[in-house]
């Protein structure tokens, strides 16, 4: 049985060698741009991802022939916020329930909400991202690679999968906390989520070990 | 070890068409593009599954199935070894190393990648529902959470 199945593998071989032969030079050039999306938080992960993406999977922007701009990768930056929730109250046994209460009123009369506070918040946020951002495409220009970015508001995980899709990107870079099982299960992974979820290729960078052991010492 | 001072890329594969399209995706955007000179050196690493995953019961004519057992167990791989070194020099990349190492796939990988202190880890993704992740097991799923380097999970766009 293996002998049979063989020999028609060598026809499909032999088959694609010869269309793979025919494939002009210029084809391998364009494949050169990818299109990677990194996504970045205020957590050092992930700015430790951006920079591995920088270093290793574009390092080598110097176009030898051809148009430099067409060769280049791109690289777009998310940012996800989550919607500020002004009406999380200390919880007591039964919170969940009182949360889900004042969400209703919520909608329906503004009892808990104090417009001025909220504005607040919202331009104290709105100024982070932008900071964090700009720091984020700064890393890219002293790389001189073309970065975009992108501030999306609602749960990390989804909003993440579905910029993968409209944007169609080829890679997606995350961070990941390095946590353990347990943990995972608990406050819930983005990268692991993504890495079931997206439609594209998922690329998860691990902190270095040195950074693991700061971190686990500074708690201590 | 990488002598040449390249950083090492590990991919480890089975059988299946999600690990060959790993391969083939690799090899488009991390080695085509760059000619001669790619940033990673590529190292495939190939899982054969050991015999006593395969042999679940023991009776008296057992000992003269088992050396025809090992024998296809190591065709086999022979022949993934094969069909990925093919891929490898269709595409133009002939510095490869490829091993086989016995034993189940999660612990060879992650292994390995200590081993030869790769940089990172491309695995395929056969796109497992939940239920089957929990039944069968996730390669994937296991070396992202345990290897010690970044992970690369590919996988085969939906048609």
């Amino acid at each position: 049985m293996i002998m049979e199945t063989g020999a028609n593998l060598d026809l499909e071989r032999a088959l694609m060698q010869e269309q793979l032969v025919q494939q002009p030079l210029k084809e391998v050039q364009i494949r050169k741009r990818m299109r990677i999306m990194v996504a970045v938080d205020e957590s050092d992960g992930s700015f430790y991802s951006l920079k591995w993406a920088l270093n290793h999977l574009v390092d080598d922007i110097t176009p030898t022939n051809g148009p430099s701009q067409e060769e280049s990768s791109l690289i777009t930056l998310v940012h996800v916020q989550q919607p500020f929730q002004h009406y999380i109250f200390p919880a007591g046994p039964g919170g969940a329930g009182l949360r889900s209460l004042i969400d209703y009123f919520q909608h329906t009369a503004a009892f808990y909400a104090m417009p001025s506070i909220e504005e607040s918040v919202r331009k104290a946020q709105a100024e982070n991202d932008a900071a964090l951002l700009s720091r984020a495409l700064q890393m890219c220009k002293d790389k001189m690679i073309k970065a975009e970015s992108l501030i999306l508001e609602g749960d990390p995980k989804d909003k993440i999968c579905q910029a993968t899709e409209q944007m169609q990107v080829d890679l997606l870079v995350l961070g990941s906390r390095g946590l353990g099982k347990i943990k995972r299960a608990f406050l819930g992974s983005v990268s692991d989520y993504c890495a079931h979820h997206a439609k594209c290729p998922v690329l998860i960078v691990k902190p270095p070990k040195e950074i693991t052991k700061q971190t686990s010492s500074k708690s201590e | 070890m990488a002598g040449t001072g390249k950083k090492v890329m590990a991919l480890g594969m089975d059988n299946s068409e999600p690990s060959f399209y790993a391969l083939q995706w690799t090899l488009d955007h991390f080695f085509v593009p760059f000619g001669q000179d790619p940033p990673f050196k590529l190292l495939i690493i190939h899982a054969q599954p050991p015999l006593a995953s395969v042999v679940g019961f023991t009776g008296p004519g057992l000992v003269d199935v088992i050396p025809i057992m090992e024998a296809d167990s190591k065709k086999r791989a022979q022949n993934v070894v094969e069909k990925a070194r093919e891929v490898c020099n269709n595409t133009g990349v002939t510095n490869v190393v490829v091993e086989v190492v016995e034993g189940d796939a999660r612990n060879v990988i992650c292994d390995a990648v200590d081993r030869h202190h790769a940089s990172i880890l491309v695995v395929g993704s056969h796109n497992y529902g939940a239920v089957k992740r929990a039944l069968l097991g996730s390669v994937s799923d296991h070396c992202s959470h345990n290897a010690h380097c970044s992970v690369l999970i590919v996988k085969q766009p939906k048609h």
